[in-house]
């Protein structure tokens, strides 16, 4: 229903040259793989499971084609959100895409532990609840218990690391020209399992304020790191002291390039000191 | 493979009486002068503190403070101007929203968000400096060592020796 849905959307966009091309999935025999289509006829081979992360592939579409070229994506809630922050970016051109808005369902959503399961217009599939992380035994097991129970748990899940760069190259959302993961000043070469200070924490907060929870990362790696579990709880200070989430805005930058004056923190007012030596409480999980 | 990390530190840590290695990146405009005015006036400190002057509290990166937890420091004090006092459009709140971002990241890892101390207008005279590295010294002395990584210097087995 929801894939006849989109491809009645496609086909439409390919025969009245809305976009030049539609990128989705392509699944055959052989098994299911990201396409441009750009024949209204190839569109029965469009399928939308399982979930893939599209827009990564997405804008290196845009980077190799004309300016003029258009192009339609299969956008689910993490795609768009991915795409907008990349816009902000400056690295593409939101004139050039047209998005078919598909809902997640809420088994997807749980399985991802995303709390946002679909693009602002949904144009195929009902929106179902987001997941309730409090309830994710995973989540708890990270992200709650001691400090020390935290620590030794982190660093054993990252004494797995093998150094592929695969969480780096999936992520929709990292773009720096020169990475830091490359440089021997931060990432000692040869050095496997890298450090996980150096490596693992200062992708994380690269990507801090431009995460969209697609989950690329988590995907990508071969060993399983639960690397959205990393990123959550700054996700949540984002909302919390902003409300801030990366993606659902194309207008507004993030905060943490502004001020306090033009993007005050929550229940914050201006102090006119602050000193972080104070106790505070720490809720990582909601 | 063997696991990269392990608990170095509670062997390396200085013996009793000794301090805990801290870094201090310390705004020239405010706390840098708070820092040399507390070194002349011999003001009674704890030693295992180092200090660096930098322009503003914003030019220190974030990547900078957990390279420096990699490296061995225990803990890490960021200090600039008051919050509407910096030399530079404001640009000492952008550093106050990263450095809570990382205290959250800390937090998250077990590292603790208090070994990051961040602070803006409480260290431009020598006495508040003194006084704010006693203070800091004595938290970070009080938690438990950091474990930290073994640097290895062997060539790992079945590695590309130019892989990063």
């Amino acid at each position: 229903m929801t894939l006849d849905t989109v491809r009645g959307m496609a086909r439409d966009i390919l025969e009245h040259q809305t976009a030049d091309g539609v990128l989705g999935l392509a699944g055959d025999e052989d098994g299911v793989a990201p396409r441009v289509f750009d024949k209204a006829d190839a569109l029965a081979a469009l399928v939308l499971e399982p979930k893939w992360v599209l827009a990564k592939i997405a804008l290196s579409v845009l980077v190799q084609t004309p300016e003029s070229y258009r192009l339609a994506v299969v956008c689910r809630g993490c795609d768009e959100r991915a795409l907008v922050e990349l816009g902000k970016r400056h690295r593409l051109d939101p004139g050039r895409l047209h998005m078919i808005g598909v809902a997640c369902s809420a088994a997807q959503a749980q399985r991802c532990l995303c709390r946002r399961p679909w693009p602002s217009r949904v144009d195929a599939g009902e929106k179902a609840a987001g997941a309730d992380l409090s309830r994710s035994d995973l989540v708890r097991q990270y992200l709650g218990g001691e400090r020390a129970v935290r620590l030794a748990k982190w660093q054993e899940v990252f004494s797995r690391c093998i150094k592929c760069y695969g969480c780096r190259n999936a992520c929709p959302v990292c773009h720096c020209e020169s990475c830091k993961l490359e440089d021997r000043v931060w990432t000692a070469p040869g050095e496997i399992a890298p450090d996980m200070l150096t490596f693992h924490l200062v992708r994380a907060m690269h990507v801090a304020d431009a995460c969209v929870a697609c989950g690329a990362c988590q995907e990508a790696c071969p060993v399983g790191i639960p690397l959205m579990l990393l990123q959550l709880p700054l996700r949540n200070a984002l909302q919390r002291s902003y409300q801030y989430d990366a993606g659902t805005e194309a207008e507004r930058l993030s905060p943490l390039l502004a001020n306090y004056i033009d993007a005050p923190a929550q229940e914050i007012a201006l102090p006119d000191w602050t000193d972080s030596i104070e106790e505070t409480s720490w809720d990582l999980i909601s | 493979m063997t696991a990269c990390v392990t608990e170095k530190t509670i062997a390396n840590r200085p013996q009793d009486g000794a301090d805990p290695k801290i870094l201090v990146f310390a705004c020239r405009w405010c706390s840098g002068i708070g820092a040399d005015e507390a070194g002349r006036q011999r003001l009674p400190m704890p030693a295992g503190f180092r200090c660096v002057p930098v322009e503003c509290a914003a030019g220190v990166d974030p990547d900078v403070i957990l390279k420096a937890f990699s490296a061995g420091a225990e803990g890490v004090a960021v200090l600039g101007c008051h919050l509407d006092g910096c030399r530079y459009n404001r640009a000492n709140h952008a550093a106050a929203k990263r450095m809570a971002l990382l205290t959250t990241l800390l937090e998250t890892v077990g590292i603790g968000a208090d070994r990051l101390l961040t602070s803006f207008g409480t260290a431009h005279e020598g006495h508040q400096f003194a006084a704010l590295m006693r203070r800091f010294s004595q938290r970070i002395a009080a938690l438990s060592a950091l474990t930290c990584r073994v640097t290895k210097t062997d060539p790992v087995l079945g590695g590309w020796g130019d892989d990063a």
